[in-house]
Order: structure tokens, then sequence, then C-alpha cells
């Protein structure tokens, strides 16, 4: 007889991330990619449609706008934005500007990702706008 | 740990992954509303989707650049975490699991250049 006593793990291996709030946010950017991944397939899509005929581009916008269209696409806006978050969260630990003798602090930087943020997206919105 | 080591292809799926991910944080929000929600509510369908204007915006070479740029390191960025999820989803099958990834990531990116090469 030995009093040997092995550890099992008794995570699961699909659901060990809902044991902790960390772990289910880390999911949630991990997830991000299932929709920049079926979002970029519907944009490939669509330039094939705009390269084949106006009619072709427009029954692509229908689909879009269709009620499964607005769904994903509201969803993955909401993935896109998290993705956004927390990316600029992470810029602070992957990158270290040094001013002098000091390390730029990182409110400034992630501020400065903000600011280009909202400028790059006011453009794209302007460029859409403007036709 | 030898002072000349040698390149692995790790570090190229990975600037790829940080590239795409830098990337998508700053034009893929406005780029769903604009080609995703916008339309829904009555924007951008009558002036920059517009069927003129879209292709007439996408038959010039800095756009096609642009957006050729945007969906190539998207698509790599998605397969490289697409890759890391399945992991974390209990999928161990690794190299099968990158090979598809990276492989479907190769016929997207080719998909997009044929897309925008007949445009215009």
């Amino acid at each position: 007889m030995s009093g040997r006593k092995p550890y099992k793990q008794q995570l699961s291996r699909t659901c060990w991330f809902m044991t902790s709030a960390r772990y289910k946010t880390y999911m949630l950017h991990e997830i991000s990619s299932i929709f920049v991944t079926i979002y970029t397939i519907i944009l490939i899509v669509g330039l094939f449609r705009l390269g084949e005929s106006r009619e072709a581009w427009e029954g692509w916008l229908a689909a879009v706008t269709s009620p499964i269209g607005i769904i994903f696409h509201l969803v993955a806006f909401a993935f896109f934005l998290i993705h956004t978050t927390s990316w600029f969260k992470a810029v602070p630990q992957a990158t270290r500007i040094m001013r002098g003798e000091e390390v730029l602090p990182g409110n400034i930087l992630v501020g400065a990702h903000y600011g280009v943020f909202a400028i790059v997206s006011l453009f794209f919105i302007v460029l859409a706008a403007v036709g | 740990m030898s002072a000349v080591s040698k390149p692995s292809p790790k570090a190229i799926f990975w600037f790829l992954f940080a590239a795409g991910g830098t990337v998508c944080a700053f034009v893929l929000p406005a780029m769903i509303f604009i080609t995703g929600i916008g339309p829904a509510i009555g924007l951008f369908d009558q002036s920059g989707l517009s069927y003129p204007s879209i292709y007439g915006f996408f038959s010039l070479w800095i756009p096609k650049l642009a957006l050729f740029g945007i969906i190539f390191l998207a698509l790599w960025h998605a397969a490289h975490r697409l890759r890391v999820c399945a992991h974390d989803f209990g999928i161990r099958a690794d190299s099968i699991v990158a090979l598809t990834l990276y492989g479907l990531a190769t016929i997207g990116t080719l998909a997009t250049i044929i897309a925008l090469l007949r445009i215009g």
C-alpha cells in the first residue's frame, strides 16, 4: 500500500476559463478572432460582388442589411470594440518609450492610441459619407 | 544558448499577429460601422457605398493596396489567434490546426488579390 495520492486534474478541457473572471475576459479577446474571420470573409465576398456587377453589389448590400446580417454585424462590432480596448490596454506592457531618463507613462501612451483611433475612425466615416 | 540562434518561422506568424492586431484595433470598428451597421440605418448606402462611388474608389491603386493590407493582416492575425483558441478549447492537434488555419489565411489572401484586381 502506498500513500501516494496522485493529482487529478479537475478542470474541464473545454470550459476551464469559466472558473475565473480573468480567464473569461481572456477568452473574450480570443473569441473576437472568430468574428474578425467571418467579417473578413464577408468583405472578400463583397469585393467579388463589386467586381461582378451593380446588381451583385446591391445584392450583397441587401444581405448585409437582412435581419441575420444586422445581428451578426452588431455582435461583431461589440467584439471589435473589445479587441480595440484590450489591445490598447496592453500597449504599455508591450512598448516602453524612453523620454530622457524617464519611461513615458503608460496612460499617455494609451491615450495617444485612443487619439489616433478617433482620428482614423473619423477619417473613414467622412470618406464613406462624402462618397 | 548559442550566440547565433537560427531564425524561426514562428517570428513571422508572431509579427503578423501583432501587426494585424494593431491594425484591426485601429480600423475594424469604423469599417464594420460603415459596411455593416451604416447601411441598415440608411447611412452611406446613397453615398460611399453606392455602386458608382465604391467602384470608382476601389478602381484606384492606393485604396486597393490599403484594403489589401487591412484584410491580409486581419486574416493572419485571426488565424494565429484561432490557433491559440483551438488549444484553449481543448483541441491538441496543433500541427493540423495550424496547417488548416494558415492554409485558409493563404486562400483568403489570394482571393482578396483576385477580387481587387477584377475591380476597375
